[in-house]
């Protein structure tokens, strides 16, 4: 989100990703502790972690409107990627920039409160999400509606099924209506009939040129969503451009280790 | 300013820590209130022993120290937690982290004031006398409101990296328990050391509502504007450690 502008950026980009680098900290010895810190110190091992590089000199543009799908191995760094591109983590080294309203989340249901109703819930959810509260109520009719969860409006959300709760989260999350949306592993929520309003809903939103960055394994997921696509391993971008040749190369890769 | 644009969420947040708070136990919102009550009639039946005082006056002297030191610890409690405990938001969602930390004070903060609510009509049942310097309540609150919040994003952060600091803050604020006047009268400290005494801000706190809600006369003038130095201070250093170590805090969680 930081970083010096740079004019050779086509006007179109949605996301710029440029010479992106992250690395994660593993301690050593777990040092959680102010006792056991203080007690590394004496020992001489204060700053004893190695360091993991989770993200290697990533860069990459994703256009507006497009749909761009992220695959790879698990570890890879997809959904590093993606915090970074939210502004959940922070690069060591590089810049990533977004045009546009991006959405903030990347997984659903992240937010919700057990112990509060479905009521309480989209609120509070919407809140977290970025809806303003007069939102929230103009689209809360048109979420419960659509997460077909009206009859249990005022129910705690712990008693809910795990379908029921994705129900409301996606109902809920579709109403930020983001010019970016990013999405890690899909939205297999519930059951076929409410899977096909997922799908059409996600039309829609390629219809009205939402740029949608898709984080999976499901590569038939992939194949049928995203026009280009970026394969990582290890960090490392192996390649990077339509979807099919990307995923044939990763099939083959995926074979040569077996 | 985050807590301009996203008032709406800071305020659901807050309301939500609310109905959690209250509606897991029984008699829910009715306890916080009878707690301190309770605790009152406990430190007043040792400590005017204690401190053969057995007016009435030092029953409330005692009920506005909990009242108040009851804000700073939850407070500082629920905050420090604050961040800790809503791992997926953390990892998964991007807002500024100050809001979780500022909703938790904030909903203390409510609870606080219903304490003190309480504490009003037990000064009118009681008749004591009531003046207009209770009109500097809302500042004094403002001011300790700060102090805590500011207390709470140091411990927030630092608390993401060394998990035992709930263990060292308990004893912290079980020390600064008794190095508050709040269940003795601070004619009991030996007047040599009533210079450091004084230093401690959450002291000078105490004081300043006791003088506003119990005496019924000005605090010094001194006195507010030196607890809201502290407040200021204490606000730059949290801000500052706080916006160091958040950098991490979604790898950390």
């Amino acid at each position: 989100m930081t970083g010096p502008s740079d004019d050779k950026e086509t006007p179109q980009a949605a996301i710029v990703v440029d010479h992106v680098s992250k690395k994660f900290r593993i301690p050593l010895e777990k040092k959680y502790t102010v006792y056991q810190h203080l007690f590394g110190i004496f020992k001489g091992g204060y700053y004893s972690y190695n360091e993991f590089l989770a993200l290697d000199d990533i860069s990459f543009t994703v256009n507006h409107g497009e749909s761009f799908g992220i695959i790879g191995p698990n570890g890879s760094g997809k959904s590093t990627l993606l915090k970074l591109i939210a502004g959940i983590l922070y690069p060591d080294k590089g810049y990533t920039r977004a045009y546009g309203r991006i959405a903030p989340f990347i997984e659903l249901g992240v937010g919700f409160h057990p112990e509060l109703t479905a009521r309480e819930n989209i609120f509070l959810y919407g809140s977290i999400l970025g809806l303003k509260k007069n939102q929230i109520r103009e689209k809360y009719d048109e979420i419960l509606s659509f997460s077909e969860l009206k009859k249990f409006e005022n129910m705690k959300i712990k008693n809910f099924s795990s379908g029921m709760t994705a129900r409301l989260a996606f109902a809920t999350a579709i109403q930020t209506d983001p010019d970016i949306l990013l999405i890690d592993e899909m939205l297999a929520v519930g059951d076929e009939e409410f899977n096909y309003k997922v799908v059409e809903k996600i039309n829609e939103m390629k219809e009205r040129e939402v740029t949608i960055v898709f984080v999976s394994h499901a590569l038939r997921l992939v194949q049928q969503y995203c026009s280009r696509t970026l394969l990582l391993s290890k960090g490392k971008i192996i390649q990077i451009g339509d979807t099919s040749p990307v995923i044939e190369k990763y099939l083959q890769i995926t074979r040569e280790h077996q | 300013m985050w807590i301009f644009e996203y008032r709406d969420l800071i305020q659901v947040l807050t309301i939500s820590n609310l109905k959690i708070k209250y509606q897991s136990s029984v008699l829910g919102f009715a306890w916080s209130l009878i707690n301190p009550l309770f605790m009152m009639i406990i430190l007043y039946i040792v400590f005017s022993g204690i401190f053969k005082i057995s007016e009435k006056q030092f029953a409330l002297y005692i009920l506005i120290g909990i009242v108040t030191w009851r804000f700073f610890t939850s407070a500082t409690n629920l905050g420090m937690i604050s961040i800790v405990s809503q791992p997926g938001l953390v990892k998964k969602i991007f807002f500024p982290r100050e809001i979780l930390v500022f909703s938790s004070v904030l909903s203390c903060l409510i609870s606080s004031l219903l304490e003190f609510a309480v504490l009003f009509c037990i000064l009118i049942i009681l008749q004591v006398s009531i003046s207009s310097s209770i009109l500097l309540f809302p500042i004094i609150i403002l001011i300790f409101f700060g102090i805590a919040y500011a207390f709470s994003l140091g411990l927030s952060s630092l608390f993401v990296y060394y998990r035992d600091l709930n263990q060292i803050w308990d004893v912290l604020l079980q020390a600064g328990f008794f190095l508050c006047p709040i269940v003795y009268p601070i004619t009991v400290i030996p007047e040599k050391y009533l210079d450091i005494y004084m230093l401690n801000p959450l002291t000078v706190i105490m004081e300043i509502f006791r003088d506003i809600l119990l005496n019924g006369i000005f605090p010094p003038l001194w006195d507010v504007v030196y607890v809201s130095l502290w407040g200021l201070f204490l606000l730059i250093f949290g801000h500052y450690l706080f916006s160091r170590l958040k950098i991490r805090f979604a790898e950390e969680v």
